[in-house]
C-alpha cells in the first residue's frame, strides 16, 4: 500500500505541474497582452513618422487610454503593420468573416469593443447607420482624395467612406469543358438550357459578397418580384448555392460545376494557382461590393479612428494594398491609385443602392435560402 | 435510511457553476425571441409567432427534418460500430488492436470539418476515388442522405466506442459463471447477463453521438460544397448572418435543440428506469481480453480494413493535399511539394503562437473541466440532490448547441457595462476562452464518469463512510482507484477536444489574440487548403504526441 502511494505522488506532481504551467502560460499570454498594452500607450503618444495626412495637433494626440481596436475581414496580414510605420499608432484586430464580424458587433452593441470597422459588406454597414451606431458628420482630410465616381457611395451623413469596389461576382468558366466563346457571356445566359446542372453561386445568406451581388442583379431587374423572377430561372436550371465563395471554387477545381458567379480574388487566386479557369467580365456589369469604412459613435480612441480612416483613403495605403494584399483584386477608391495589371481593366461594376439593398436585406436573404432548398 | 449520503452543499454548487457556464449564456440568446433589447437596455416584445415559423419556412423545415434524420441514423450506426468494436476490443487480444485505440482518439479530437474536407476530397466527382481508384460510384453513394449518415457515423463512433470500453473495464465473473453453472449457454449468459450490464454504457455513448451529431455544423456546411443538406446549426449560422442579425432566430432555433435533447435524454432516462447496474463489488476483477487464438489474424484484418476506411480516407487525404500545389493538380509528380510545409516552418509564427495560447486555454479547460465533470458525475450517481434532473440536462446542453450560439450569448453575459468596475468583464480577454472551453469539455467529461460511476455500488461508499472516512478520503480511496482508466480518458479527451474547438473562439476571440483554430479556418477560408492541411497536421500531430506522453506517464502507474 505505502509502495503505490510513493508511486502515486509522481502523477500528482506532474498534474499540479502541467496545471501550473498552463495556468502561468495563459496568465502569461495575458501579461504579454498588459504589457503591449502599456507599449502601445507610449507610441500612442508619440506617433513616429506621421506623414502630412494624418496631421494631428497636439491635443488631438492626448492620452487616449488603450488600443485602437478594428474589425476587419481582410488584409489584416499587412494593414496593423503599415498603419504603425505610417502614424506611429498601434492597433489591435479582430479578423473573421463578414457574419462573425457583423455577429460580434451586434452582440456587443450594449457596450461597443470595436473602434473602426472595414468590410466589404456597404449594405450591412449602413444598416448599423441606420441604427445610430456609427460617428456621423465627420469629414476626413482624405475625402478630397476619392474619386468623383466613388463620391456617391458616401452617405448625406457622412457615417462611412469607401475605400475600393470589387466584383463580387464574375462570370467564372472551367476551360476543360467551355471556351470563352461557349462560355455565358450575360448573367442572364445563366438560365439558358445548356449550363443546365453546371452552375453555381455563393450563399448570400452566408458569404459576406454575396448579397451585394444577389441585390444589385435584384435592382437591376427592377424589384423584388422581378429579381425573384430573374433567379427564378437559375434555380430552374439546377443552380447550385454554395456557402461561400472558397466552397465554389473547391466545387469548381473538383469538377462538380463548371460555370460560377465568383467573387474576382477568389477568382485571380484560382488562375494564379494554375487551375483552368477563365474569366469573363459581362458587359452589363459585374455585381460589386462596395468596402466601407465607419467610426463607432462612443469610441474611446477617437483621435487613432479618425487617422486609420484617413489612413485608408490616402492613395499610398490603396495602392500598398493592392501591390501586397491578400484581396488585392480590387478597383481603388482613391484618386492616382492604379489596380492589378493583370486584373481587367476598366471593368464594368455595378453596385446596389446601399439603402435599397439594407432595406430589403432579410427578405432577398430569406427568399433565396428558402428557395435554394426547394 | 441514516447513511444518506448529504451532497447539497454540493448539489447547489454544480448548479451555480453549471448555471453560469451554461445556462445563463444559453438563455442569454433564446430570450432574444421574448425580449429582444434586454441587454441593450430596451424594452421591447419580441414576436413569440416565430416559435412557429419553423414549421411554415421551408428552410427550417428542411433543416430540422434533415437534423433529426441525420442525427437519428448516425446515433443507431455509430453506437452499434462503435459498441461492436468495443466489444471485440475488450474481449479479445488481436494484434493491432492498440491502433484502434489510436484511431479512436485521433478522430475524437480532430475537428468534424477536417475530417468531412477529407471524405470530400476523397468522393468528389473528380477526387481520389474516382480519379485514382476508377471508383465510379462513390460519389453517388456518399452525397445522399444515407451516405451522410455513414460519414458521420465514422465520424462519431468514437464517443460509444470510448463509453463502452471503459464499462467493460471491470468484469464480475462469478454472475456468469453461476448461470453456466445452471446450465445457461454461453450466448444466453451474453444475453441475459453482460449485455444488460452494458446497456448503461450503450445508450450513454448513444446520447453523446446523438448530441455532437445533431449540434455539429462542420460537416454539414463542409460537404455543402457538393452536396446541400441544411441541418439546424447550418440555419443558425444563416440567421446570424442576415442583417439586421436575428439573433432571435438563432434563439428559436437553438430553443428547438434544446427540445430535441430534451426527448433524447427522457428516452434515455425511461430506458433505464428500472435498471441498477452497479454490479462492482470485491469479487470484480480487471478485463483482461483473451487471446482470440486462430481469429486473431482475422480480427486484425477486419480491425485493419476498417481503420483504413475512417482514418485512411479523411486524415490520408488531408495529409495528400498538405503534399499538393493545387487541389485540381490532382496525384502527379508536377503537383507534389513541400513548399507548404516550408512555408509553414518560415512564416508559421502566428500559428505556432496560436496553438501555444490553445494548448494552454485547452490545459486548463480539461483540469477544470474534470474538477467539475467530476463532481457533476458523483452528484448524478450517487446523491439524492432533488434537482439531478435538471443537472444532468445542464450538463450535456453544450455538445448540442452550437459553440457560435454558446459564444454569443457568452458575450451578452460577460460584456455588460455594471461588471466593469468590479472587474468581471472578461468578454475581450483570454479567459473567456477558458471558460467557454469548459464549458464544451463538461458534457464530454460528465457522460465518461458516470458511465464509469454507474457500475461502482454505493454500498462501497457507504462502507467507508460508515467507518468515518471523510468525503475527500472516500473519493481518493475508493471511487478514484475504480474509475481512474475513465478519469484520464476524460481529461485527455477534454483537453484533445478544446485544442480544435473553432465556433466558440472565432466569436469570442480577444483582439490580437487569435487562437489556433481561428488561424486554420481562416487559412481554410482565403482557400489556402495545402497550408491549412499542413498546419491541421503538424497541430493535430503535437496534441497527439501530447496525449500519447500523458497517457503513458499516467497509465504506467497502473501497472505497478
Amino acid at each position: 500500500m505505502n509502495r503505490r502511494k510513493r508511486q502515486t505522488k509522481p502523477a500528482l506532481t506532474l498534474l499540479i505541474l502541467s496545471l501550473t504551467t498552463s495556468l502561468m502560460a495563459a496568465c502569461g499570454n495575458n501579461s504579454d497582452n498588459s504589457n503591449t498594452r502599456v507599449g502601445m500607450e507610449v507610441a500612442l503618444s508619440a506617433p513616429k513618422n506621421a506623414t502630412d495626412i494624418h496631421t494631428l495637433t497636439a491635443d488631438q494626440k492626448n492620452d487616449e487610454e488603450g488600443t485602437l481596436v478594428v474589425y476587419l475581414n481582410d488584409f489584416d496580414d499587412i494593414i496593423a503593420d503599415m498603419f504603425k510605420e505610417a502614424t506611429g499608432y498601434d492597433v489591435e484586430l479582430v479578423t473573421g468573416n463578414g457574419a462573425e464580424i457583423m455577429s460580434r458587433i451586434e452582440a456587443e452593441r450594449g457596450n461597443p469593443h470595436w473602434d473602426v470597422v472595414w468590410a466589404d459588406m456597404m449594405p450591412s454597414i449602413h444598416g448599423l447607420s441606420l441604427d445610430g451606431q456609427l460617428l456621423e458628420g465627420w469629414q476626413p482630410n482624405n475625402l478630397s482624395q476619392i474619386a468623383e465616381d466613388f463620391k456617391k457611395y458616401i452617405p448625406s451623413n457622412y457615417s462611412y467612406y469607401p475605400t475600393g469596389a470589387h466584383a463580387s461576382g464574375v462570370i467564372v468558366y472551367n476551360k476543360n469543358e467551355y471556351t470563352e466563346e461557349t462560355a455565358p457571356k450575360t448573367w442572364a445566359e445563366f438560365a439558358q438550357n445548356q449550363y443546365q446542372d453546371k452552375i453555381a453561386t455563393a450563399d448570400p445568406a452566408i458569404a459576406a459578397p454575396a448579397f451585394p451581388f444577389v441585390a444589385a442583379l435584384f435592382q437591376r431587374e427592377g424589384g423584388i418580384d422581378q429579381g425573384k423572377e430573374f433567379f427564378d430561372a437559375w434555380f430552374n436550371n439546377g443552380l447550385r448555392v454554395y456557402p461561400k465563395n472558397p466552397q465554389v471554387v473547391q466545387a469548381l477545381s473538383s469538377g462538380e460545376i463548371s460555370i460560377a458567379a465568383l467573387q474576382e480574388s477568389n477568382a485571380y487566386g484560382m488562375i494564379n494557382k494554375g487551375e483552368p479557369i477563365g474569366i469573363i467580365w459581362p458587359e452589363e456589369g459585374a455585381p460589386a461590393s462596395v468596402r466601407v469604412a465607419a467610426i463607432q459613435k462612443n469610441s474611446k480612441h477617437m483621435n487613432a479612428a479618425k487617422a486609420f480612416v484617413e489612413f485608408l483613403l490616402d492613395p499610398k495605403t490603396q495602392q500598398d494594398l493592392i501591390d501586397n494584399g491578400d484581396e488585392a483584386y480590387f478597383d481603388p477608391a482613391a484618386i492616382g491609385v492604379s489596380a492589378r495589371p493583370d486584373r481587367q481593366s476598366n471593368a464594368k461594376l455595378i453596385v446596389a443602392d446601399a439603402e435599397w439593398a439594407a432595406k430589403h436585406e432579410a427578405e432577398i436573404k430569406q427568399w433565396f435560402a428558402d428557395k435554394a432548398v426547394q | 435510511m441514516i447513511m444518506k449520503l448529504k451532497n447539497n452543499k454540493l448539489g447547489w454548487l454544480v448548479s451555480l457553476v453549471l448555471f453560469i457556464l451554461v445556462l445563463f449564456p444559453l438563455l442569454a440568446v433564446i430570450i432574444q425571441v421574448v425580449l429582444p433589447g434586454v441587454f441593450f437596455g430596451q424594452l421591447k416584445f419580441g414576436n413569440i409567432g416565430l416559435l412557429l415559423e419553423i414549421f411554415k419556412r421551408p428552410l427550417w423545415q428542411k433543416s430540422l427534418e434533415n437534423s433529426i434524420v441525420l442525427a437519428c441514423g448516425a446515433t443507431l450506426l455509430a453506437t452499434f460500430i462503435g459498441g461492436v468494436l468495443a466489444i471485440f476490443r475488450s474481449s479479445w487480444q488481436f494484434p493491432t488492436a492498440r491502433l484502434l485505440d489510436a484511431a479512436v482518439w485521433l478522430l475524437f479530437i480532430i475537428p468534424s470539418f477536417i475530417l468531412a474536407q477529407g471524405w470530400i476530397m476523397f468522393s468528389a466527382s473528380k477526387g481520389i476515388a474516382v480519379h485514382l481508384l476508377g471508383w465510379k460510384w462513390v460519389p453517388n453513394a456518399v452525397f445522399q442522405p444515407i451516405g451522410l449518415i455513414v460519414i458521420m457515423s465514422l465520424s462519431k463512433f468514437p464517443l460509444a466506442y470510448l463509453s463502452v470500453r471503459s464499462a467493460m473495464e471491470w468484469k464480475v465473473e462469478q454472475l456468469s459463471h453461476a448461470a453456466r453453472l445452471c446450465g445457461a449457454t454461453s450466448f444466453r449468459v451474453w444475453r441475459t447477463i453482460n449485455a444488460p450490464l452494458i446497456l448503461p454504457a450503450f445508450l450513454a455513448g448513444a446520447a453523446l453521438v446523438f448530441m455532437d451529431t445533431i449540434g455539429d455544423f462542420g460537416l454539414p456546411s463542409s460537404i455543402a460544397a457538393i452536396y446541400r443538406y441544411p441541418t439546424l446549426p447550418y440555419s443558425i449560422f444563416s440567421a446570424l448572418y442576415t442583417s439586421p442579425i436575428r439573433f432571435d432566430m438563432a434563439g428559436v432555433l437553438s430553443f428547438y435543440l434544446v427540445i430535441l435533447i430534451g426527448i433524447a435524454m427522457t428516452l434515455q432516462f425511461i430506458a433505464m428506469r428500472r435498471s441498477r447496474f452497479d454490479f462492482l463489488s470485491g469479487n470484480a476483477i480487471p478485463a483482461v481480453p483473451r487471446p482470440a487464438g486462430k481469429l486473431g489474424w482475422l480480427l486484425a484484418t477486419v480491425n485493419l480494413f476498417f481503420l483504413a476506411i475512417v482514418i485512411g480516407i479523411p486524415i490520408g487525404s488531408s495529409v495528400l493535399m498538405s503534399f499538393m500545389q493545387t487541389q485540381g493538380g490532382g496525384l502527379n509528380a508536377d503537383n507534389f511539394t513541400f513548399a507548404n510545409y516550408i512555408a509553414l516552418l518560415n512564416e508559421g509564427s502566428e500559428l505556432l503562437i496560436g496553438l501555444g495560447r490553445s494548448l494552454a486555454i485547452a490545459a486548463t479547460a480539461a483540469i477544470f473541466g474534470l474538477i467539475i465533470g467530476l463532481l457533476t458525475a458523483f452528484l448524478l450517481m450517487y446523491s439524492q440532490f432533488k434537482f439531478k434532473r435538471a443537472i444532468e440536462a445542464l450538463s450535456i446542453i453544450t455538445l448540442a448547441v452550437p459553440g457560435v450560439v454558446l459564444g454569443i450569448g457568452y458575450i451578452f453575459v460577460w460584456n455588460q457595462r455594471w461588471l466593469e468596475p468590479i472587474g468581471l468583464l472578461l468578454y475581450g480577454k483570454p479567459i473567456i476562452l477558458i471558460l467557454a472551453a469548459i464549458a464544451g469539455v463538461i458534457p464530454v467529461v460528465t457522460r465518461l464518469m458516470t458511465g464509469a460511476m454507474a457500475k461502482v455500488p454505493q454500498s462501497l461508499l457507504y462502507a467507508a463512510q460508515l467507518q468515518g472516512d471523510s468525503m475527500q478520503r472516500r473519493l481518493r480511496v475508493v471511487l478514484f482507484p475504480l474509475i481512474r482508466g475513465a478519469l484520464i480518458a476524460a481529461g485527455l479527451a477534454a483537453f484533445g477536444a478544446s485544442v480544435f474547438d473553432l465556433a466558440v473562439n472565432s466569436v469570442l476571440f480577444p483582439p490580437n489574440y487569435m487562437t489556433f483554430p481561428v488561424i486554420v479556418n481562416k487559412t481554410f477560408e482565403d482557400m489556402q487548403f495545402g497550408y491549412a492541411s499542413a498546419a491541421t497536421i503538424i497541430g493535430g500531430g503535437i496534441v497527439v504526441l501530447i496525449i500519447l506522453l500523458l497517457e503513458l506517464l499516467l497509465r504506467r502507474k497502473e501497472q505497478l
